[in-house]
């Protein structure tokens, strides 16, 4: 496979997402609201630490290690979660006032997409937790595309986007265990693969994915990664300080994170306690590898340069004052733009 | 393996797997065997499968008529579980495939190559009817448009019964055999179990050579 000439990347600051799922629902709305894509979560917020969607996907291998195919296990439906039907015309308009009540129709669940939200780990005082939101992560080193036996995924030349070709998707879900982030659906009406397309027909437009755009947090940063200019590359290369999720995969994901910082701790005494931090390095070390420690120094260095009056470049890029300069140039507003549907 | 002549059977009749015009022809035990391994095309699916038996399907029985304008095989062989429709995604359907060369000397374990065309007819027991297939190496196969290739399965007591059929000849620019009459051709059979999660190459099939396929002749003054 040919090197692709540019890369699209997006940079996601773990330290301003508030779980809205915002992003979550305007792709849902945009993408995958046909049949067979009722289950599809393209974009997903989960809490952290938490089994995620699919349920416990990190244990799930695919990917690679040292280079090699390392063997990746199946998700199903019930591991990402049922669509839920619920009595929305007898609550609404069944004329029951306040006797009815919203309920899952059907089999009572054990599992959803966000089923242990808010969770996380610790005892209070010290309990912590923070959101991950996931998308495709349009790897440069794809598992779903090296798997697929009939080259039915492809890396866009011009942005790194990959992309599921449904016309040669036969529907064999190599994809679907290879890729370590289990960010793959399979489609049984269509009997074809899906994922998260970076939203590319707006990207050709000029006009920053769903998920960036409809963010109230302005948690994601949208950009070519070699943008010298853009926040993207100033954030990964320059200032080091947002790292891609499982390294280990070795699949070089281009969705980077800024790892998160949490308050301090109390110690016994109900004091504040700087000794350790509230979140384990360990935890965030198994999610972003070692370099997060250094990312997480430069944050509280250049955090601490704003408290004591200084400025910092670093602190007024991840604050997004201007909202607009966080999509790299694709900052296009999409109701100027007349969209017809194939 | 003999393609018997059946006038007048039709191939609606003979899509029936249960037809009584099937009682006279010859049947043949075809052993089946596992795809290598090696020649899985991607390193995923060969590291996934590395411990893992590939075609849990041993063997088919296989038997093949025509009537002059049509050709149909009947296969039949042993499976415990019915996999037809899947519920969710770690489901796979059981399958059948008759392959073609299109021209002598294809190859059946690269599933053709350039110029060299393998042509397959497809069954699976998700979907009504048939495919039909061409491929011209690993990861190449192409489903043709038009529906020539007819296919019917039964999954009755832990055995399938399936009739895979097509015309003959058929009108087509695309590499496909075509076939007639008193024609001597090869033949190879492909099964996946969707319990043991087979699909694409991973599969039971009936070995890297061709077997002979004769049809036979029609008596002087017949034509298709």
């Amino acid at each position: 496979m040919a090197p692709n000439k540019r890369q699209l990347a997006m940079v996601m600051d773990l330290n301003k997402c508030i779980g809205c799922q915002t992003c979550t629902i305007a792709c849902k709305r945009l993408w995958t609201r046909d049949e067979g894509m009722e289950y599809m979560w393209w974009n997903s917020v989960n809490t952290q630490p938490g089994r995620g969607t699919p349920r416990d996907w990190e244990q799930m291998g695919g990917g690679f290690r040292d280079g090699h195919a390392r063997p990746g296990r199946m998700p199903t439906r019930r591991d990402f979660g049922e669509a839920w039907e619920f009595n929305h015309e007898e609550v609404f308009f069944g004329g029951k006032g306040a006797k009815a009540h919203l309920k899952v129709q059907g089999e009572e669940p054990d599992w959803g997409p966000n089923w242990d939200e808010d969770q996380g780990a610790g005892e209070y005082p010290n309990a912590y937790y923070f959101y991950l939101p996931r998308i495709c992560n349009h790897c440069t080193h794809p598992a779903c595309l090296e798997a697929c036996p009939r080259k039915a995924i492809v890396k866009r030349q011009e942005d790194g986007i990959v992309l599921v070709d449904e016309d040669r998707c036969r529907g064999y879900r190599f994809c679907m265990e290879a890729c370590p982030y289990k960010k793959i659906y399979f489609n049984q009406a269509a009997k074809v693969a899906q994922k998260c397309i970076f939203c590319f027909p707006r990207i050709e437009q000029g006009v920053a994915n769903a998920c960036a755009r409809q963010c109230p947090g302005r948690v994601r940063f949208l950009g070519y990664r070699d943008d010298h200019e853009a926040p993207i590359w100033k954030l990964v290369d320059q200032w080091k300080v947002a790292l891609p999720l499982h390294p280990d995969y070795e699949t070089e994901p281009n969705v980077f994170y800024v790892p998160p910082l949490a308050p301090p701790r109390y110690d016994e005494k109900g004091e504040l306690d700087e000794s350790q931090p509230r979140i384990p390095n360990e935890y965030l070390i198994s999610l972003f590898g070692p370099v997060v420690l250094d990312a997480l120094e430069v944050l509280k260095a250049e955090m601490a340069k704003t408290r004591g009056g200084g400025k910092s470049e670093l602190m007024d890029l991840l604050i997004a004052y201007r909202w607009k300069e966080m999509f790299g140039g694709f900052d296009r507003d999409p109701a100027t733009i007349e969209w017809t549907k194939a | 393996m003999q393609a018997p002549y059946l006038p007048n059977s039709g191939v609606d009749t003979l899509l029936d797997p249960g037809a009584p015009a099937w009682g006279s022809v010859p049947r043949e035990q075809l052993k089946l065997e596992g795809t290598p391994l090696g020649l899985q095309p991607s390193s995923a699916i060969r590291s996934r499968w590395m411990e893992r038996k590939i075609g849990n399907i041993d063997r088919v029985e296989v038997a093949a008529a025509h009537d002059g304008r049509d050709l149909a095989f009947r296969l039949e062989w042993d499976d415990a579980t019915e996999n037809g429709q899947a519920s969710d995604s770690d489901q796979f359907p059981d399958a059948a495939a008759v392959l073609l060369p299109t021209v002598p000397g294809a190859s059946i374990v690269t599933m053709g190559g350039p110029g060299g065309a393998v042509n397959a007819w497809y069954w699976r027991a998700d979907a009504d009817g048939g495919r039909h297939v061409v491929a011209e190496g690993i990861g190449s196969s192409r489903t043709l448009d038009g529906e020539w290739v007819r296919g019917r399965g039964i999954w009755k007591a832990g055995r399938w019964q399936v009739v895979i059929a097509r015309a003959l000849r058929i009108d087509t620019p695309e590499p496909v055999a075509q076939l007639e009459p008193g024609q001597k051709t090869g033949l190879a059979i492909a099964v996946w179990d969707g319990a043991n999660g087979e699909r694409a190459g991973i599969k039971a099939y009936s070995g890297p050579t061709w077997r002979d396929l004769v049809l036979d002749a029609m008596p002087a003054g017949r034509r298709s």
